[in-house]
């Protein structure tokens, strides 16, 4: 009873290597290459591919991608990639990149995003931040001493023309400057 | 040899010879001829330290006026009010330019012109008694359609009736130059 287990088990795994050896045979061979290429190219592929998308199977293989958390395990392989680096410093991104900016969907977002109390808060917060009032503080000191020294230098133009025409009407001459200069002592300054 | 050459010098003696070679080698700053101011200049200066008055005269007159009519008094004090409030005004125009003129030789006006208000005859810093000859003096150049300034124009010095009469002249004072002298270079470095 034992010997017949024992050989019928034997003829079993016979079998499903010789079937698992043909399968593969028939794999690699240019038939079931071919056979592929029709399936593809039929117009009942199509029609399937189309019955299955129309159907509930995408909300399945949604539920499954979340489920399995497939993404996040996309996005850890891809990470530790060089090839992510590589790709986001080739032109197929930047095109990808600058049709998204052109793109309508760019205009939405913005105008949401300007409609969005969120932003105007953080907006807020940026303007009331020290660094952004320190900064401001800064450039208008700065501005009204541009200003002040505009006016300086104009006014001092200005006198030195006006003393020309007040001395050209009186007929005087230009005289040096400083005939009595101050005695040395503390400096003026 | 004596014994203080067989010692190493200390970080005070070091110091110490620093500075001495330091002066030493360092050339006299040559004597700063200054810059006497003209009309325009000292024109805009004089106009901003009028405003400056006003302003105050005019919130100070608001602030009283308001405090008076509160207290129902004001119709009872009118002529009081108005001539209290003219000597009040005339007071501080005269505390403002002697306090400024013999404290630093620069109202506000002058400062943010860089010019200050000297003697003439050592570039020193006007007494209290020569600030109010000159306050006295200007108000006498302005009297006659400021014809009193007109010899700024024609003058070697710059000088008004009110500079000659109170012997003094108006010089540049650029604050880069103030910077320099209050800041001496040991601390600078």
């Amino acid at each position: 009873m034992r010997t017949a287990r024992a050989s019928s088990g034997l003829a079993l795994r016979a079998l499903d290597a010789v079937t698992l050896t043909a399968v593969e045979a028939a794999l690699r061979s240019r038939t079931a290459e071919r056979v592929v290429d029709r399936l593809v190219a039929s117009p009942l592929t199509e029609r399937a591919v189309s019955r299955a998308l129309a159907g509930p199977l995408v909300e399945a293989v949604g539920r499954e991608v979340v489920h399995s958390a497939v993404i996040e395990r996309l996005a850890d392989t891809a990470l530790d990639d060089e090839a992510l680096d590589a790709l986001l410093a080739g032109p197929a991104v930047e095109r990808i990149v600058a049709h998204t900016i052109h793109s309508r969907v760019m205009d939405e977002a913005v105008t949401q995003l300007l409609e969005s109390e969120e932003l105007w808060i953080l907006v807020d917060e940026i303007a009331r931040s020290p660094a952004v009032t320190e900064a401001i503080t800064q450039q208008s000191i700065g501005f009204a001493d541009q200003v002040a020294d505009g006016v300086r230098v104009r006014s001092r133009h200005a006198d030195t023309w006006l003393e020309g025409a007040a001395r050209r009407a009186l007929r005087l001459k230009r005289a040096g400057r400083v005939p009595d200069e101050p005695a040395a002592g503390p400096s003026p300054q | 040899m004596s014994y203080a050459a067989d010692q190493p010098p200390t970080s005070a003696t070091r110091r110490r010879a620093q500075v001495v070679a330091a002066r030493v080698h360092t050339p006299a700053p040559a004597a700063v001829r200054p810059q006497y101011q003209g009309l325009v200049t000292r024109g805009i200066a004089l106009a901003l330290d009028a405003a400056l008055i006003n302003l105050v005269a005019v919130t100070v007159g608001v602030a009283v006026a308001l405090i008076l009519s509160a207290l129902g008094l004001r119709n009872d004090f009118d002529p009081i009010a108005a001539e209290g409030g003219g000597a009040a005004y005339v007071l501080w125009s005269i505390g403002y330019f002697t306090m400024f003129w013999s404290s630093t030789g620069q109202t506000p006006g002058n400062r943010l012109m860089e010019i200050r208000v000297v003697k003439a005859d050592d570039g020193g810093v006007l007494s209290a008694r020569r600030a109010l000859l000159r306050f006295a003096a200007l108000v006498l150049a302005a009297l006659p359609l400021f014809a009193g300034f007109l010899p700024i124009l024609v003058n070697d010095r710059r000088r008004g009736l009110h500079d000659a009469l109170a012997g003094t002249v108006v010089v540049d004072a650029p604050r880069a130059a103030e910077a320099a002298v209050v800041t001496p270079p040991a601390a600078r470095q």
